[in-house]
């Protein structure tokens, strides 16, 4: 019986986003074997994304690289070769899964087409990762993560209120690939489930990052399609407060009342000043009304706490504060530490980092990190043995430019 | 054609947004959703616009109504001993329960896993609270907005110069309930292979930081936190969202290489500019970004932001305006994938609302109903699941069971 919930499943994995790499590695953090394939010479182009030890570039030592793969086997390709595309479709042949996230011409120009790769595995359940689908009139348009966020609308919601000078912000970091990503991950595990239970044999999963930043804008659409009502930075905000402020010794806090309940709680907190009890105060949806007048006076007495100590303050009331973290202060923090979040990986070219853990914890079946990710071409002899290529076979591709 | 999930039935004690989002994805996906909601505590999200009209309806918000859809309603009270035993019945003939109270609460209902297993012994059940079961912060109270500062995510995002920045909409909340739908389906898995549920304790503060793995690489690799740097990134130039012609009217464009940035200055005119040798290498665009924006922005501000998306896109540049929600509603590519759902809603009639990210070629996720009014299945799931008589239903309703 399998330990790990996905153990005995095979995927291969060619990510050059990091949309289907996230995917991947969230497959493989539960048991899955995932082959993931590189294109010889510069490999997944996270490669060059860093960040970097000491800020040295190093494709073998990128940050970004090294998180999104995890517990993956690596092996080179060059699958727009035929002798590469041929060793590539006997991977495919076993294998349970094929996750991609080139764009539609590019998947079209590598033979990445489930009417292509169908016959080669009636069981494989392919899963395409596009920027905008696999059809339509922009389905061809070239895209960024920053686009993409545009393109779903989360870029517009972003940034700060009373401030039409400056432009619509991206949240930071590759967060449209990551949401397809798990997109990704969910629809193909779906698929294997189907799978499992004999509903259906392989299937092909078609994904658009764009309709994955579309679905979670939280109140944003139905604003605009209830009440023809044009969304503002920073989201519409309907009740307060909701909002970050300035403490004492410099760190911010984030104030958040969502149950009128926590609110007056809070007002208890704050010793009863007058204006808490003010008509324009009376409760959220008025106090959102009214909250450039309103928050001068929160931010007068949060400016009068350090923000650990009104954090801890706060939360003893039920109240749900927040501290405004920073990476330090979160790989210090005590509570993820009794957690055991942060683990220790060892890599090594890169050295010895903590990284992020397990999102959700299985109780009968570990989230584990096995291996680091792997150097370039690591696994590639191992792996393509196991369909029949020697030693001198794997020379001989070298030179020619296919591993 | 049915979902993958097609027969498998979830008891949903979920609230808020979060807990709602995960069991969104099983319905998707072809689940019963069975959400146990009472008048007595509304889920907050009823409570928060938008309403058509304005005027505050638990039936009728659009909020509750995008991440509700496809789902069944009763009413339920928790809080009487005979409404914990019918959620009891409930889960006996479920395959999967989700909540997402602060740590612990559940169990002090008398519903928790230990509780739920003796009537479901294989079942499959995920707490979703804000900081996990363990640690010394595991009671604090929070929500989706706050995982935003929480994670790290808003001291990595914001304008250069500036106070750290939220992102617009409380990413916590669908992030989370992605990744926990995922985990569920995962642990399905393994329970159709095996025999055996399990209990799956998720932390949403967790799964926040899941996202932002390079951040915590960066910070260890380089000793420094990341600094907040508007739409700029270390690897592209330009990379920004360029004030246009219009009110309020923004492009977003990215150039991921030098050819980029040549084929960039012919749009706008301004051929010149890629032989400047002050722009010639990523190096050197990035070491006058101010000079290099006004550039841009010299041509922008005459365009219309989607006359130069085209025009941008016919070049082969990433480019697209940051749609705002009506945009988002309209924009010719979501609409060409069907992903708009319209389903006939017994009081806000037929409204427009996002719908699934992927598709699936074999077993087709599908919204298959609106979301359901307060208790609107209550004779589906109390006369014909549980095979109450109407006097049985009639007595509980009286005694405050049903309410």
């Amino acid at each position: 019986m399998p330990e790990r919930a996905l153990e005995g499943i095979t995927v291969v994995e060619c990510g050059i986003t990091g949309a289907a790499s996230y995917a991947a590695k969230l497959i493989a953090d539960l048991g899955a074997d995932v082959i993931k394939v590189e294109a010889p010479g510069e490999g997944d182009p996270a490669r060059a994304l860093g960040p970097y030890p000491k800020d040295k570039p190093n494709p073998e030592a990128s940050g970004t690289y090294l998180y999104l793969n995890t517990n993956k086997r690596g092996v080179t390709l060059d699958i727009s070769q035929t002798k590469g595309r041929d060793l590539f479709d006997k991977l495919l042949a076993t294998a349970d899964v094929l996750i991609h996230d080139f764009a539609p011409k590019q998947a079209t120009a590598l033979g990445l087409t489930y009417e292509r790769i169908h016959p080669l595995n009636a069981n494989l359940i392919m899963t395409s990762i596009f920027p905008f689908g696999a059809e339509g009139p922009h389905a061809d348009y070239e895209a960024t993560d920053l686009t993409l966020l545009s393109a779903g609308g989360w870029t517009w919601l972003n940034g700060w209120p009373g401030h039409p000078e400056m432009p619509p912000l991206k949240p930071y970091g590759y967060q449209a690939a990551y949401q397809a990503g798990v997109n990704g991950a969910l629809s193909t595990m779906g698929a294997l489930y189907g799978r499992q239970r004999g509903m259906v044999a392989g299937q092909h999963i078609e994904i658009s990052v764009q309709a994955c930043i579309a679905s979670i804008l939280e109140s944003s659409l139905p604003t605009w399609s209830y009440m023809d009502i044009t969304a503002v930075r920073w989201g519409q905000r309907p009740i307060h407060p909701i909002d970050m402020f300035e403490c004492k010794d410099g760190e911010w806090i984030f104030v958040l009342c969502i149950e009128e309940h926590q609110w007056q709680r809070l007002v208890e907190l704050m010793d009863t000043p007058e204006w808490a009890t003010w008509e324009v105060a009376a409760n959220r949806f008025v106090r959102a009304s009214n909250w450039d007048a309103l928050r001068p006076f929160m931010a007068e007495w949060v400016a009068t706490w350090n923000a650990a100590d009104l954090y801890r303050a706060a939360q003893e009331k039920r109240i749900p504060f927040a501290p405004v973290s920073t990476m330090g202060s979160l790989l210090d923090s005590e509570h993820l530490k009794a957690r055991g979040y942060f683990l220790e990986v060892a890599h090594p070219e890169a050295g010895t980092y903590r990284y992020p853990g397990a999102p959700y914890r299985l109780g009968g079946t570990p989230w584990e990190i096995r291996s680091p990710a792997p150097t370039l071409g690591q696994h590639t002899a191992e792996v393509l043995s196991t369909i029949g290529v020697s030693e001198s076979d794997l020379a001989s591709l070298k030179s020619e430019g296919v591993v | 054609m049915a979902g993958p999930l097609a027969g498998i039935r979830v008891a949903d004690f979920t609230w808020v947004w979060a807990g709602p989002m995960c069991t969104m994805q099983l319905a998707h996906m072809g689940a019963e959703v069975i959400r146990m909601e009472t008048t007595g505590r509304i889920c907050t999200v009823r409570m928060l616009p938008p309403w058509p009209g304005g005027a505050p309806n638990p039936n009728a918000s659009g909020y509750f109504n995008q991440y509700n859809q496809g789902k069944r309603s009763v009413l339920l009270n928790l809080q009487t001993e005979e409404g914990r035993d019918l959620a009891k019945q409930i889960v006996a003939k479920s395959d999967i329960a989700v909540e997402n109270f602060a740590s612990g609460i559940i169990d002090k209902l008398g519903l928790g896993y230990e509780d739920l297993r003796k009537v479901k012994a294989d079942l499959v059940m995920i707490s979703m609270s804000g900081y996990g079961r363990i640690g010394p912060e595991s009671a604090y109270v929070s929500y989706g907005p706050a995982q935003v500062p929480m994670s790290g995510l808003s001291t990595l995002t914001g304008y250069k110069d500036w106070h750290p920045m939220h992102v617009g909409m409380s990413y916590g909340d669908p992030n989370a309930g992605l990744h926990a739908a995922f985990a569920v389906i995962a642990a399905l898995f393994h329970r159709d292979c095996t025999g055996k549920g399990q209990y799956i304790d998720m932390s949403q503060w967790d799964s926040s930081m899941s996202v932002l793995g390079e951040a915590f690489l960066q910070y260890q690799m380089t000793g420094s936190q990341p600094e907040r740097n508007g739409n700029r990134v270390p690897h592209m130039s330009p990379h920004g969202v360029f004030m246009a012609a219009g009110d309020d009217a923004w492009i977003s464009i990215a150039c991921r290489s030098d050819d980029e940035w040549r084929r960039l200055t012919e749009v706008m005119g301004r051929p010149e500019l890629a032989d400047d040798a002050r722009y010639r290498t990523l190096a050197d665009r990035r070491a006058i970004e101010d000079d290099l924006e006004m550039a841009i922005m010299e041509w922008t501000l005459a365009q219309d932001p989607f006359d130069a998306m085209e025009a941008l896109q016919a070049a082969g540049i990433p480019a697209y305006p940051p749609l705002r929600n009506r945009e988002v509603l309209d924009n010719p590519q979501l609409a060409d994938r069907d992903f708009w759902v319209e389903k006939e809603h017994p009081v806000v009639g037929t409204r427009r609302h996002a719908g699934i990210p992927y598709r699936m070629s074999e077993t087709p996720a599908e919204v298959r109903s609106a979301a359901p009014i307060m208790g609107g299945d209550n004779a589906y799931v109390l006369n014909e699941l549980l095979g109450l008589s109407e006097a049985e239903v009639t007595a509980l309703t009286e005694r405050g069971v049903i309410k």
